[in-house]
């Protein structure tokens, strides 16, 4: 299709019946979600208005579908919903009206009117064991879907940690061969937009980012968006200042649980984890795991699912495979960090926790 | 005779993934074989893990009842220690465990039941002008409305949660987070802005008034809010003459508190409400792409054959109750309860039946959130120690939206030996048993009207969503 024949994104908003003041707002809020001064309003603005809508092709592999109940619990209802309704969501199988063969044929009716023009959104990741058969979409696997959408994608967006990386249905010993997206997609830009979930005002960001300026943003080593994971919880944490002062949580029940003292005794990973949960927090700004009371588990890293317990320390960050592939930046401060912690668990003479960092990683070599 | 037959499948706007086989005579379809075609093998994955990390990987089980799977962990490892939760925890427990029902039910009968009766097969109906501006897939008011007030609602999620989903803060001995005097007031504030929402479109009146509805009589003259929308649509298609299920219903009995579940425990037939007998329940694979034998959950197995050799069609084992199968989900809860309006339609009233038993549960469980916040003591307790023991076993039994869910848990040496999980669309959804006795859903579809031009019936989608199938829960 024509591109100059397509609605712009303020066509297909202004048909949702969004007035002027509200689409103003939005952009407002965008420039602010992504960082931008204000200067980048008009910017976005006149993106919106005379720039194609880009469709979005949003399909679900193995998985959960809590990536789908994030996004749709955005904070700023007016974000979502402008969202929404300006990538229409062309074919999502959770959302959409169609179902059986009505369903297939919307799917290849998007594609070939969008072809290499529109994005691939990809929640949850192809099983590859069995030639597939243990994720099947109207009777093929799914990662025969998934290649075939792929092919005429303009990128891919790989939603939460299933399809950035595998997740907990690929643990070990992965029965099915869960595979992360780009080890099967390997000819076309990937953005992984990690998190078990991921936070939904992350994903709304990403994807008007991408909607607006028409590029990828900024990413990082790994492949995830600078403007969300470049700061460590650890950094961000409110909690900070009793861990540099030396005040833990030693049991769940105790009253430095209640006083809100650091959980790094408790297995937080907040350390090592590279997210935007201590500084955007979630379910509308209200909380974050570390704020509940309960550790960070490092959901946005690759391989959180096979580090030992979840509640074991973080005392030997070579167990933590993704600090190799960080950026360099990351990968100083890790390091650094890294020693203060191992400072840290020396001076408090934890060797309860060095006993728990040999077994796990005895476990891990097995 | 067969005269045709329809593979329908994907099927959207059910959580997860489903296919139908359906055999079609005489304009009705004559025998129904469900598939879940989606396996990950969390039960295997789960072998040799610690028994505390089951807190993190089951959640993941499902992104839409991440806190009922959460929540069977804690109290399977709870029992295992023989302790329970500290009785404020269990408050904060509860709390977080019926926000996420309330949630889903309202995300269920806005998002993906009603959105069926916009379809251009029912143009020309007095009521269809109506559906199409409430409930058009993505663009309807209510759907609009209703999402908006379900995220308000899951505000309280994050403030005791951190997070939703996959919310971390049950523990075997309570809750991570004790709430303070302002979170409490914070939380109130969004109960009360959900019971407006309630009161102002789904039941448009107040909800006490819904509730003292006695019998189906009564509940067809119900015409304010989109229950009543509902309810004038289901009076017209004769939803109650299609989907019937088993008439047995079972429930776990719904938030186990130290006084007893708030819903009650129980198996309901033919009238008579008697204990579940958990150690009756097998997990049959005659019909399932699993290898083994009909065993209870605390031998069972989980050995998908990679062949996928025939008679199996699902990944999906078929547990039965006594050697029977059972409805679960809000409508067995509120039968097993005994809500009047709930008992009236227990037999005969299919679709109309279990979508109104989960208008019954939103409403009260509205009421039991009100509750349980206001006699929350800030003061007190929210986690008690627990030790799990290096060696034991030990069962979690809740009450998830769509229904029963069970984690049967062993541990050795301190690492977890036997993990199985029945989920409430196992039960459902179950394909046909050694005895080819079919599963509710399989059963349920026997007899739906099929149009001749019709490649996807509509009475089978009102069908199999009236159970609102959890698919990614199912086969885990």
């Amino acid at each position: 299709m024509d591109l100059a024949e397509m609605e712009t994104f303020y066509d297909v908003m202004r048909r949702q019946g969004i007035t002027r003041r509200s689409f103003m707002k939005y952009c407002s809020l965008t420039a602010a979600a992504l960082g931008l001064s204000p200067s980048f309003v008009p910017k976005i603005a006149h993106a919106m208005e005379n720039k194609p809508r880009t469709p979005v092709i949003w399909v679900h592999g193995l998985e959960c579908t809590c990536c789908s109940e994030s996004f749709i619990r955005s904070a700023h209802p007016l974000a979502k919903d402008v969202v929404l309704s300006m990538i229409s969501l062309d074919y999502d199988d959770t959302l959409m009206a169609a179902a059986g063969h009505q369903a297939e044929a919307a799917l290849q009716d998007t594609i070939e009117k969008y072809k290499g023009n529109y994005i691939l959104a990809v929640e949850g990741n192809p099983p590859l064991n069995e030639d597939g058969m243990f994720c099947i979409i109207g009777g093929k696997p799914f990662v025969d879907q998934l290649r075939h959408a792929a092919e005429h994608a303009k990128a891919v967006i790989s939603w939460g940690a299933c399809a950035s990386y595998g997740c907990v249905q690929a643990a070990k010993p992965n029965p099915t061969r869960a595979t992360p997206v780009h080890k099967v997609i390997t000819d076309k830009p990937i953005i992984k937009v990690p998190g078990c979930p991921p936070i939904a005002e992350v994903m709304t960001g990403v994807i008007t980012y991408m909607l607006t300026f028409d590029r990828l943003p900024e990413l990082d080593r790994q492949g995830r968006p600078a403007m969300f994971y470049s700061q460590r919880i650890h950094d961000k944490c409110y909690r900070r200042p009793h861990f540099d002062a030396g005040q833990f949580v030693e049991q769940w029940d105790d009253d430095n649980a209640r006083k809100g003292y650091c959980l790094y005794k408790m297995g937080c990973k907040g350390p090592t984890t590279y997210n935007a949960c201590a500084t955007t927090r979630w379910n509308g700004g209200v909380s974050f795991p570390i704020q509940s009371g309960h550790g960070c588990i490092g959901c946005s890293e690759d391989g959180f699912w096979d580090q030992g317990s979840f509640y074991d320390r973080v005392t030997d960050l070579t167990q933590f495979g993704v600090e190799a592939n960080a950026d360099e930046v990351g990968l100083a401060a890790a390091g650094v960090v890294g020693g203060a912690v191992a400072a840290h668990a020396a001076v408090s003479a934890l060797k309860n926790a060095q006993r728990k960092s040999q077994k796990s990683k005895t476990r891990e070599e097995a | 005779m067969t005269d045709r037959q329809l593979l329908v499948g994907p099927f959207n706007r059910v959580e997860g993934d489903l296919e139908l086989k359906l055999d079609i005579s005489n304009g009705k379809v004559s025998a129904a074989y469900a598939n879940s075609p989606l396996f990950r093998g969390f039960e295997r994955m789960l072998l040799g893990m610690k028994p505390s990390d089951a807190l993190t990987i089951t959640p993941r089980i499902c992104g839409i009842c991440s806190i009922s799977q959460s929540a069977a962990a804690a109290f399977g490892l709870a029992d295992a220690a023989g302790a329970g939760l500290a009785r404020e925890g269990e408050k904060v427990a509860t709390l977080l465990h019926a926000v996420e029902n309330v949630a889903d039910h309202i995300t269920h009968f806005n998002l993906f039941f009603m959105p069926d009766f916009a379809r251009a097969k029912y143009e020309g109906r007095s009521w269809h002008a109506e559906a199409v501006a409430r409930f058009t897939a993505e663009k309807g008011s209510s759907l609009h409305q209703t999402v908006a007030a379900r995220a308000e609602l899951l505000h309280i999620v994050g403030l005791l949660g951190g997070k939703w989903p996959h919310t971390l803060a049950i523990q075997p001995g309570g809750v991570t987070r004790a709430p303070t005097a302002r979170d409490i007031i914070r939380m109130g504030a969004s109960l009360k802005a959900f019971r407006k929402y309630l009161e102002e479109r789904l039941f448009a009146a107040p909800l006490e008034t819904f509730l003292s509805l006695s019998n189906s009589g009564e509940l067809e003259s119900w015409t304010s809010g989109d229950a009543g929308l509902f309810v004038r649509i289901a009076n017209e298609l004769g939803l109650s003459e299609m989907g019937e299920g088993p008439g047995r219903y079972m429930s776990y009995g719904a938030y186990p508190m130290s006084t007893g579940p708030l819903f009650a425990a129980g198996r309901w037939a033919d009238g008579v409400v008697s204990p579940v007998e958990t150690e009756a329940i097998r997990e049959d694979v005659s019909y399932a792409w699993m290898l083994g034998d009909a065993l209870h959950p605390t031998e069972g197995q989980t050995l998908p054959d990679a062949e996928m050799r025939e008679p199996g069609y699902s990944w999906c084992k078929a547990p039965r109750l006594g050697g029977q199968t059972v409805e679960v989900g809000a409508m067995a809860r509120q039968i097993v309860d005994g809500h009047p309006l709930a008992v009236s339609m227990a037999t005969g009233k299919g679709v109309l039946g279990r979508i109104t038993g989960r208008l019954i549960e939103i409403a009260r469980t509205q009421i039991v959130m009100e509750e349980l916040l206001a006699s929350i003591d800030v003061g007190q307790r929210f986690m008690d120690r627990v030790v799990v023991p290096e060696n034991g076993e030990g069962v979690g039994l809740v009450e998830a939206a769509r229904g029963s869910l069970g984690h049967w848990m062993k541990f050795e040496d301190g690492e977890i030996v036997s993990y199985q999980i029945i989920a409430p669309t196992t039960w459902n959804f179950s394909p046909r048993d050694a005895s080819g006795v079919a599963g509710p859903v399989e059963a349920a579809l026997v007899g739906a009207p099929v149009d001749p031009d019709e490649e996807t019936p509509v009475s089978v989608q009102h069908i199999v969503r009236s159970f609102d199938p959890c698919m990614v829960c199912t086969v885990h």
